[in-house]
């Protein structure tokens, strides 16, 4: 029951379903499912731990300097991209040129951005959310989104691309379709 | 002449930002359902977009893959700051309600990966042209997106009352812009498909990611 | 393939009959207005697929009148007054962007029922879900009044139902008339599982999540009121019979069309008794078509499996075969010199 009604929150909040943050990024990724899966994974990393940075960033920001939010953000997860550019060279440079891809797809987009700009939101509107583990578990919260809406669009994959799908609306057109169906369910459970 | 004129007019027809390589949808989706909305977002976009990417050309080619995108984005964060200014100005109501996608303008796939991949390839004089028609194709499916679902949705035409009985409230939501996005993009490749056989060219509808 | 086309003409003429039974007390219980609507709606139907066959340059054949069947199904789940321009286009866009967007019925994905309802019940659930009582016989282009809610909203809500079980059977009571006539859906349910033109794996999976969560859970008085109303509430039985046990969207193999069965049906349940939503199970229906896919994608892979596994035993065969020939051969040669 708690699962369920857990699974219900999940999706409610998944912001590729509600508000469509990272359907670029997850179209580009849906070259392949193995893509798509790693850079599912690779979002959670830099929208859990871009989370975390983002709370010291409001807390370290004065509101006078609030338009300045977007530059610190980025200049935050700029440092995680290279962190982790140089984590995964180090971890295993045969396998680097691999691996740094989904890196280079998953730092700055709607996703990650989106999900720092979210959870700052609802900290501004709800206090008692405003701490920073929190921050993490909503990063994470999101991430895992993400992931399930890479599943969702890694169990059609074939139907949409299908050569029985009408060639205009084969592969981006179907996709988007189809997760307009799947959001709209999602809409009308909320 | 002609095949110049079919390279600056690529970002607006053969390869629309939006509806070709899907870049840039999720204000389109979710906050392309008033043309109030519309106009401001374009406004945004456009400014972000073009003086990012002009600032950008400056930077050396010879640095690493990473750090151009760090300082790409970065431009375009300073960039957005005047921005936003101007835009609280004229359109104070919109920059409130579109709330988190304003900033994410600046964070584009345009700004952010396009412009390694295909301006910066080309000499500075052939790339504003090409920017400034990549920009409009956002700006036209903008217009015609929030339009229809304006029309649709709200029965109003840039807030103006229309006579319309039954209106769709869903296709104002996220869903319905996905929907209506999913649709508009077969049709554009439909049209892109006839035009390219009428004219002889090869290519056909193309397929996920280019796959 | 002669014997699959005749098989899948066969399954779309058994549940015709069973949805024309149903329409029959749609009818019988709302007058004219209800035959309108549902003829307005197979007639819109046709015509969307005519169309948007011919868009995708494919002729319509007797195997594309499942939109009849589909439109016949949206019909039985409104209300027999709801606005007819309305129902009409929520079954364009059951034909059209639910179905043939994907290719059509050669490549189903979503259930187009499904689809248009949860489209209706995202912008016109107040129409939705507001009901003539039975018996109230509504003119064609009359303005229906005194509506009510569907006495599943009140048991949702008071765990109670004021009917009594005969007028339960019989569909006496306020909803939408295809789902509420449970003596019929269970006639109809039963004649579809032998005639196995649904999938029965979904259709007892989805029946037994729901009794066995209403038995653990219950959401009424006594587990076996509790049983008895969620099964007959919320649209469970129909949807259940043409939505989760479609043959086109459910999983092939029976096991995994029980388990899809049983995940939508338990998670609408849990839905329903913890939000009161009403009719979650054709919501959860449509939400829980990547998990149908995935199980299809499962045994696909299974299958692929098995059969690349049995070229091989066939391949070591051959190959075994060939080397026994050739051995007795040198044999035999060695004998005679």
């Amino acid at each position: 029951m708690f699962l369920v009604t857990e699974l219900v929150a999940l999706l409610a909040t998944n912001l590729i379903l509600t508000q469509a943050l990272g359907t670029s990024t997850l179209f580009i990724a849906a070259g392949n499912k193995k893509n798509l899966l790693w850079t599912a994974i690779t979002i959670t990393v830099f929208t859990s731990v871009g989370s975390g940075a983002a709370y010291i960033i409001n807390w370290l920001l004065p509101d006078t300097f609030a338009d300045l939010t977007l530059l610190f953000y980025t200049l935050m997860v700029g440092a995680i991209y290279v962190i982790l550019l140089t984590a995964l060279y180090f971890a295993g440079s045969d396998s680097f040129e691999t691996t740094r891809k989904y890196v280079h797809v998953s730092a700055f987009n709607c996703a990650v951005m989106g999900t720092l700009f979210t959870i700052t939101d609802r900290a501004d509107a709800y206090p008692q959310f405003n701490t920073f583990f929190n921050f993490v578990f909503s990063g994470a919260e999101a991430g895992t989104g993400f992931i399930i809406t890479a599943f969702m669009l890694t169990a059609a994959f074939r139907k949409l691309n299908s050569a029985k799908v009408p060639a205009s609306f084969r592969g981006f057109p179907a996709m988007l379709v189809y997760l307009g169906l799947i959001s709209m369910a999602v809409y009308a459970l909320r | 002449m002609n095949n110049k004129k079919a390279v600056l007019l690529k970002g607006l027809l053969g390869d629309n930002t939006v509806l070709s390589s899907l870049m840039v949808i999720s204000p389109v989706i979710v906050c392309g359902n008033t043309l109030e909305n519309a106009i401001a977002l374009i406004y945004a976009f456009s400014a972000i977009t073009f003086f990012s990417v002009i600032i950008g050309s400056f930077v050396p080619k010879r640095l690493p893959y990473a750090a151009k995108i760090i300082i790409y984005a970065i431009i375009s964060s300073i960039v957005y700051i005047p921005v936003k200014t101007v835009a609280r100005e004229f359109f104070p109501d919109v920059v409130t309600h579109v709330g988190i996608y304003f900033p994410l303008l600046a964070v584009n796939s345009l700004i952010v990966v396009q412009s390694e991949t295909k301006f910066y390839r080309m000499s500075r004089a052939s790339m504003i042209p090409s920017l400034v028609f990549y920009i409009l194709g956002f700006d036209v499916v903008m217009i015609v997106t929030s339009f229809i679902r304006e029309l649709l949705t709200y029965g109003t035409i840039n807030g103006k009352l229309v006579d319309a009985d039954t209106l769709i409230s869903g296709l104002g939501l996220p869903f319905g812009g996905f929907i209506l996005l999913g649709l508009m993009c077969g049709i554009y490749r439909k049209v892109r498909s006839v035009i390219r056989r009428d004219s002889g060219e090869t290519g056909g509808d193309g397929n996920v990611s280019g796959n | 393939m002669q014997n699959k086309i005749k098989s899948e003409r066969l399954i779309w003429v058994d549940i015709m009959v069973t949805l024309l039974t149903l329409g029959l007390m749609d009818y019988f219980y709302y007058g004219v207005r209800a035959v309108v609507l549902g003829s307005v709606c197979v007639a819109v139907s046709v015509v969307a697929e005519m169309i948007s066959l011919r868009l995708m340059n494919r002729r319509f054949t007797a195997d594309d009148l499942t939109c009849v069947s589909d439109a016949l199904i949206i019909v039985l789940m409104l209300p027999a007054v709801f606005d007819i321009k309305i129902a009409a286009l929520a079954c364009v866009f059951a034909v059209i962007v639910a179905k043939n967007i994907f290719g059509g019925r050669l490549n189903m994905i979503f259930s187009p029922a499904a689809a248009a309802y949860v489209f209706l019940y995202t912008s016109w659930k107040n129409q939705l879900l507001m009901f003539p009582e039975p018996h109230v016989h509504t003119g064609v282009f009359e303005k229906a009044s005194n509506l009510v809610s569907s006495s599943s909203h009140s048991f949702n809500i008071t765990g109670k139902m004021s009917e009594s079980d005969f007028e339960i059977l019989l569909g006496n009571v306020s909803g939408p008339a295809g789902a509420v006539s449970i003596l019929l859906l269970a006639v109809a349910a039963i004649v579809l599982l032998f005639r196995r033109s649904i999938s029965s794996g979904a259709f007892i999976g989805s029946i037994s999540a729901t009794v066995f969560l209403a038995f653990i859970v219950p959401a009424s008085g006594t587990r076996m009121s509790s049983i008895k109303y969620t099964l007959v509430t919320n649209m469970v039985l129909f949807a259940s019979v043409y939505i989760i046990a479609d043959k086109r969207i459910a999983p092939k193999r029976d096991y995994y069309a029980f388990f899809y069965g049983f995940f939508v049906a338990a998670f609408s349940y849990i839905v329903v008794i913890t939000t009161a939503k009403e009719n979650a199970v054709v919501l959860v229906s449509l939400l829980f078509t990547p998990v149908a896919l995935g199980f299809k994608n499962l045994e696909k892979h299974i299958e692929n499996t098995k059969l690349a596994e049995q070229e091989e035993a066939e391949k070591a065969a051959a190959e075994a075969a060939v080397t026994s020939l050739t051995e007795n051969g040198e044999e035999a040669i060695a004998d005679e010199q």
